[in-house]
C-alpha cells in the first residue's frame, strides 16, 4: 500500500471534482464572504457582553429576594420603632420596682397609724 | 494558498492583538481563514446553511479559547480543527435528531447527460451523502480544496496515514456510486 498508489491512480475525474466544486461552493458568490464575516463579528459582540447577560437569567428571582430582603428590613424597622417607643413605659415601671418610694409616699400618715392601732386592739381583746 | 502549516508573521502580530482584545484584529483573522473554515465545514455536513453554522461556531470557540492558543502555532490548522469538531457535532445532533434515512434510489436516478451540470450536481449530492462525514471530509479537502494528507490529518485529528487510507476508500466508494454515470 503506497502513496504512489493512493494518490494518483484512484483520481476522480476532472469534471467531478469540478461538479463537487461548484456543489460545495457557497451561494452568493464574493459577497457572501464579508456577509459571513458580519456575522461572525456581530456573534462576538454578543459574546462580548456574555459576562453581562449571564446574570439576565437571575433577573427574577434576584428581584424576588430584594422584595424579600426590603420586606424583612421594614418589619424589622417598625418592629424597633414599636420598642422605642414602649422604652418609657417599661422604665417608668421598672423604676418602681427597683427605687425605694420617695418618703412622703411611704410613711403613712399618723392618723391613720393610731386609728388601725385601736382597731387592732378591739378585735384582739 | 499560503499552507496553513505556515504561520506568517502577519498572522502572528493579528493573533497576538486578538489575544489583547482587538476584535480588529480578529476580524482579519475571521477575513484570512473564513473560505478554508466554510470548505472544511462544508465537507463535512453538506449543505450550506450547517456548513454556516458550524463556520460561525468554530469561530466563536475560537474566539473564547485564544487564551489557550500559542501565537506561533499556525492560526488556521488550529481553527480548522475546532470547525471540523463543531461540524462534526453538529452531524451527530441532527443524526440523533432527525435519523432522516436516505433515499435507497438516491444514486439511481435516471442520468443522462454528464455534461449537464444539474443532474450531474444531483447525482454527486446523493452519492456524497452516502458516504461517511469522515470521507466526505477527506475527498473534499483533498481533491476539491488542494488539502495534503498532513494537514487534513492534523484538521480532523487523524493520523496522516488515515486520512490517506480514507481518501482512497472515499474515492472508491464514490466511483462505484457513480459507476452508471462512467457508463454513458
Amino acid at each position: 500500500m503506497t502513496q504512489h498508489r493512493f494518490d494518483s491512480r484512484d483520481r476522480l475525474d476532472d469534471h467531478v471534482v469540478d461538479a463537487m466544486r461548484d456543489l460545495l461552493s457557497p451561494p452568493g458568490g464574493e459577497g457572501y464572504w464579508s456577509e459571513l464575516e458580519g456575522s461572525i463579528m456581530a456573534r462576538l459582540d454578543r459574546v462580548d457582553l456574555g459576562w453581562w447577560s449571564e446574570f439576565a437569567g437571575w433577573m427574577r428571582p434576584a428581584l424576588v429576594a430584594a422584595t424579600i430582603l426590603i420586606l424583612v428590613a421594614t418589619a424589622a424597622l417598625l418592629h424597633r420603632d414599636q420598642q422605642v417607643a414602649a422604652l418609657p413605659y417599661e422604665n417608668l415601671l421598672a423604676t418602681g420596682s427597683t427605687h425605694p418610694l420617695p418618703d412622703e409616699l411611704s410613711v403613712r400618715p399618723v392618723a391613720q397609724g393610731d386609728r388601725e392601732a385601736t382597731l387592732r386592739f378591739l378585735f384582739a381583746h | 494558498m499560503a499552507s496553513p502549516r505556515d504561520a506568517t508573521a502577519d498572522e502572528r502580530m493579528l493573533v497576538r492583538a486578538a489575544k489583547g482584545g482587538s476584535q480588529e484584529a480578529f476580524a482579519d483573522l475571521v477575513r484570512m481563514h473564513q473560505r478554508r473554515a466554510y470548505t472544511v465545514a462544508r465537507a463535512i455536513v453538506l449543505s450550506h446553511e450547517d456548513a454556516e453554522d458550524a463556520v460561525q461556531e468554530g469561530f466563536l470557540h475560537a474566539y473564547r479559547a485564544l487564551d489557550r492558543f500559542i501565537p506561533d502555532q499556525p492560526f488556521g490548522a488550529w481553527l480548522n480543527r475546532i470547525v471540523s469538531n463543531a461540524a462534526l457535532d453538529l452531524v451527530r445532533r441532527r443524526k440523533v435528531r432527525e435519523a432522516e434515512p436516505l433515499l435507497p434510489d438516491a444514486v439511481a436516478l435516471p442520468f443522462r447527460d454528464p455534461s449537464e451540470s444539474d443532474e450531474l450536481r444531483t447525482r454527486l449530492g446523493k452519492a456524497l451523502q452516502r458516504l461517511t462525514p469522515r470521507q466526505r471530509a477527506v475527498i473534499v479537502m483533498h481533491d476539491v480544496e488542494g488539502f495534503t494528507h498532513g494537514e487534513i490529518g492534523v484538521t480532523l485529528g487523524i493520523p496522516e496515514g488515515t486520512a490517506r487510507s480514507d481518501l482512497h476508500h472515499a474515492r472508491a466508494a464514490l466511483r462505484r456510486l457513480l459507476q452508471d454515470l462512467k457508463a454513458h
